[in-house]
């Protein structure tokens, strides 16, 4: 057999046909082929065909690799690589205009990224549970959160579609110890065994089916055990909680940032009959139901009033009075249960369940803040991409000229319009990293740089790059593409049409329409702010320090209090189970008359010094004396009060909670806010605890130990810290100020308005890169004229005047658009507060237009000096 | 003359093809440079050496010779040119005018 019969191995020669430039493969394949006979004759067949494999890899190399115009032979590749080219050099070449497209694209892009970012979490919440869209909360109609303990437990039995139900409780705070240090844990709850399936919770130990089943068992996340038991296992140990000892049944990986549910470790329930068949009346749990599948919340719904009239109607009633259901029904009583998906819970309903802390609001906000930024971003690039083609027009000719089909000119202005959307892409990460932790400051969340830059995160910023691209890119691509060769060539498409210059103009108007608009919502969430801040209380808070946990002071409270009285920086002191700017529970009273009148009253219990304490002022009447025991049936209510009682006498006057227990006013206090001004002063009543916080033998209901303090505050604050640990050695001194404390409450409206600052602040930089390049191209253009104008006798001011009055009208009909859109937007926001800036005040709305126009004027004012004082003779010699 | 940019191999393969004249392409110069330095080398690195410098424009080529050791493949022939000529003379120049300037060292360092 001839060696030239032989063959060398099919891959080699298929990989080589494969990558090999179509130029040099005959050549190479030629020598290959040469070699390789030779070598059968001098080596043998195996080393040849290794030896052609081995070669063949060698040519592996860039120079014989095939370039994008041998895979494709069509005129498309090259032309794209043409059409790179011819945009890169222009951009390069107007540095200024690319410089300003791109850094605003850029602002623009990394606002959204981090928005996208927002908002993707956001609406990521709960979704990780499994069979989420089963997973219902069960809310009480009449008073909000909570449920009775035996609703859940009925529902289960009576309803077919209803899988599996949990109560849960919380959040506590309570204290464990480790170490031998004690320490306070807050996200702490109670449930059923049954909890983990309905959440999903990832076990690490114990067996989830049995680890709540027992009482005085805890389940831990991952983080506390390591942080008790330095990362050792934790099943089966025992925890002091709150000084009862307590064993660990099971160890869960800590939940995602994303639940509503966030917690640090669960209690199992007491076997007590309360817990266990609970009652009716009482509402003390949160309910969560699973439904079968196939089964509707629907058909849950409609099976609901069957078991409020067979189950809760009966106990109604022995508390209403009225001899049936139906009479209740009649009378307008109302007991009915809803079903809330969980998947909605953190967005739409964040007041119930566990006050997670979402927004729809401000999902919709961060929203709309995002696309006008990115609007007046794209308003940039177009009025700069269309403003420049003239400069642009003579290559348009000559493309057309030379065969260019329209579409070809579009695609070549959308892939110039990628090109800059790609930069500004890669510098919008840069950006947006950078300012990350603002971010997350404005937003209250917590994100990370991982979670920046993680695939999905890239994926929608891809996306978003893309429509910008287009949206973009299209408008300039469109008009470009449109021009008529021989004019172009001539020159004359330069003018620019009326209607290309009117909506130039237009959008620049919506430009500053939008900037407005922003800054506007900054002034008067501001304004409502620092309107809030200085109302007058009605009380002094500013004085005062709070110590929590004063409950577990017992019968120590005495001796404490009377200590504490005894430094001279403390004015008073007092002990009340709730405080101002916390929560209000409230308690039903009725009036002493022949018709009878009810009404659920804000209460506070607290010791005798509370009004002088908290520096309310005392109207009429007198204050508590925790030395009179008849006091404990006497009240002091507030000017609200007294106002629904409309008595013109109301010192004598009685309040009854039934059943002969009643309650003489014996005080009138001044108004005052004992909650957030978004809310107005409700009818209040004060009730007396005893002087060591005492309410029964065994209730010590003083959670919080006030002091008025004057003088020296770091001092104070830590001889009470000293005088709190030598009683308490176990309970951590937790304390906050009541003006900080108060302050908090209104966080939410802070970082709305720091949104609106960054938005606007944002907005308006955008702008004004957009509006100083414009105005830069404008005289640019006009230039000759403005060189005539001079030459015929026109001054530098009057010159300067004639360009500043065409940007104004701009920013007259911006404002003209923005005014009564931000007038409606923020009516409805302040609609939130029972007190409410005077929006009919021309200051919030002049500023804002002096502010915009102030700005347009600078960035335009600037260039139009320049101009106008050059050397007209420069601008006419050329040519 | 310009500074030329060559480098050792490519002076190596500029030299045989000059040596081999008309019959100058990818397998005869490797194996004239094996013959004549007696070191093993690959295919590929000849052929991009020959590229490289005929894109220098030391070489010039054309194709032909389609024989039944190739199976039927054509082969690209190289030729020295002016350019190449002149660059050989010009390192050649070079190095002895700087061979001629070593000291006289002394039979007992040249022997070492």
């Amino acid at each position: 057999m001839s060696q030239f019969d032989q063959e060398p191995p099919q891959w080699a020669i298929r990989f080589l046909r494969f990558y090999c430039k179509p130029r040099a493969l005959e050549i190479i394949e030629g020598d290959a082929y040469e070699l390789f006979y030779k070598r059968i004759e001098s080596e043998g067949i195996q080393t040849a065909r290794k030896k052609f494999s081995w070669d063949v890899l060698r040519f592996f190399r860039l120079r014989y690799i095939k370039g994008l115009e041998d895979i494709n032979s069509l005129n498309n590749i090259a032309m794209l690589k043409n059409y790179l080219k011819i945009s890169i050099r222009s951009l390069v070449k107007q540095r200024f205009y690319s410089f300003i497209n791109i850094s605003g694209l850029a602002l623009g892009l990394a606002a959204c990224l981090l928005i996208v970012l927002y908002i993707g979490h956001e609406l990521s919440y709960d979704k990780y549970h499994k069979d989420i869209d089963k997973l219902f909360y069960v809310a009480n109609n009449q008073s909000g959160a909570y449920t009775p303990a035996r609703l859940g437990i009925q529902m289960k039995q009576d309803f077919p579609e209803v899988a599996e139900i949990a109560r849960i409780q919380g959040p506590y705070a309570q204290t464990f110890m480790a170490n031998g240090q004690a320490f306070k844990v807050s996200k702490g709850f109670n449930a059923d065994s049954t909890f983990h399936r309905i959440f999903s919770i990832q076990f690490i130990e114990g067996n989830p089916d049995e680890a709540l089943t027992e009482p005085n068992s805890i389940v831990l996340t991952k983080s506390l055990s390591d942080r008790i038991f330095n990362y050792e296992s934790a099943l089966g140990k025992i925890v002091t909680v709150n000084g009862e000892t307590i064993q660990v049944t099971g160890v869960v990986a800590d939940p995602p940032k994303n639940t509503h549910f966030d917690f640090d470790y669960i209690n199992s329930y007491p076997n007590e009959s309360w817990v266990t068949i609970g009652n009716w009346t009482g509402n003390n749990f949160f309910t969560y139901a699973k439904l079968t599948p196939g089964a509707t919340a629907e058909q849950v719904k409609a099976r609901i009033p069957d078991l409020v009239r067979e189950h809760i109607g009966p106990e109604l009633i022995k508390y209403s009075g009225h001899a049936s259901f139906d009479d209740f029904v009649a009378a307008g009583g109302k007991k009915t249960f809803s079903l809330i998906p969980m998947s909605k819970l953190h967005l739409h309903y964040p007041n119930l369940a566990l006050r997670s802390s979402g927004s729809i609001d401000n999902v919709y906000v961060f929203g709309a803040v995002a696309l006008f930024i990115l609007i007046i971003a794209c308003i940039n690039f177009m009025n700069l991409s269309t403003a420049r083609s003239a400069m642009r027009s003579k290559e348009i000719g000559m493309r057309k000229v030379l065969g260019s089909l329209r579409s070809q000119l579009i695609n070549q202005f959308l892939l110039e319009s990628f090109l800059v959307c790609t930069l500004a892409t890669v510098l919008a990460l840069v950006i947006a990293s950078a300012v990350l932790p603002y971010f997350n400051q404005l937003a209250n969340r917590e994100f990370s740089y991982s979670e920046l830059f993680d695939i999905s995160t890239l994926v929608r910023l891809f996306v978003l790059m893309l429509i910008v691209g287009f949206l973009a890119g299209s408008y300039p691509a469109f008009v470009l593409s449109a021009f008529k060769p021989i004019k172009a060539l001539k020159g004359e498409a330069q003018k620019g049409s009326k209607g290309k210059v009117f909506l130039r103009q237009g959008l620049v108007a919506f430009q500053f329409a939008i900037s407005i608009f922003l800054l506007v919502s900054t002034i008067i969430v501001y304004t409502q702010l620092q309107f809030l801040g200085k109302q007058e209380l009605g009380f002094k808070p500013d004085q005062v320090l709070l110590v929590k946990n004063a409950f577990r002071l017992e019968d120590k409270g005495t001796s404490m209090m009377n200590r504490l009285r005894a430094m001279p920086s403390i004015e008073a002191v007092t002990l009340s189970n709730q405080y101002p700017s916390g929560s209000v529970s409230d308690w039903g009273y009725q009036t002493v008359e022949d018709n009878p009148r009810s009404y659920s009253f804000n209460t506070f219990f607290a010791t005798d010094r509370f009004i002088e304490t908290m520096g309310i002022e005392l109207l009429e009447g007198r204050n508590f004396n925790n030395d009179m025991v008849s006091d404990t049936a006497n009240i002091i209510v507030n000017e609200a009060t007294v106002r629904w009682l409309g008595a013109d006498d109301p010192l004598g006057q009685k309040l009854s909670r039934g059943d002969g227990e009643d309650y003489t006013i014996i005080g009138i206090m001044k108004d005052f806010n004992f909650r957030s001004l978004k809310q107005d002063i409700k009818p209040f009543v004060l009730r007396l605890m005893g002087k060591d916080g005492r309410m029964e033998a065994d209730w010590f209901a003083g959670n919080y130990l006030s002091l008025k303090v004057s003088g020296d505050y770091q001092n104070t604050l830590k001889a009470v810290e000293d005088l709190w640990y030598e009683t308490v050695p176990d309970e951590p001194f937790e304390y906050t100020f009541l003006d900080e404390s108060f302050n908090a409450l209104y966080q939410e409206e802070e970082r709305f308005g720091n949104l609106f600052t960054a938005s606007s602040g944002l907005a308006i930089a955008i702008a004004c890169l957009g509006l100083f390049a414009l105005a830069a191209f404008t005289l640019e253009r006009r230039y000759k004229e403005i060189a005539v104008r001079k030459v015929l006798g026109a001054s530098v001011q009057k010159l300067t005047l004639m360009i500043i009055r065409q940007f104004t009208w701009l920013v007259l009909i911006g404002a003209l658009i923005a005014l009564p859109f931000g007038f409606l937007v923020m009516k409805d926001w302040l609609s939130a507060f029972a007190y409410q800036i005077d929006l009919s005040n021309p200051i919030i709305w002049l500023i804002p237009v002096l502010a915009v126009s102030t700005i347009a004027w600078l960035t335009v004012g600037y260039q139009s000096v320049k101009t106008a004082m050059g050397n007209p003779v420069k601008a006419l010699r050329s040519e | 003359m310009a500074r030329i940019n060559i480098g050792e191999f490519e002076e190596l393969v500029l030299l045989v093809v000059a040596i081999l004249n008309d019959n100058a392409y990818g397998i005869s110069v490797m194996e004239e440079i094996e013959v004549q330095t007696n070191r093993k080398i690959n295919i590929s690195a000849v052929h991009s050496a020959l590229d490289r410098l005929e894109g220098k424009g030391f070489l010039n080529s054309h194709v032909g010779g389609a024989t039944k050791e190739r199976g039927g493949r054509r082969k690209r022939y190289f030729k020295i040119n002016t350019a190449g000529q002149e660059a050989l003379n010009f390192i050649r120049d070079q190095r002895n005018k700087l061979h001629d300037q070593i000291p006289n060292l002394g039979l007992e360092y040249v022997s070492i």
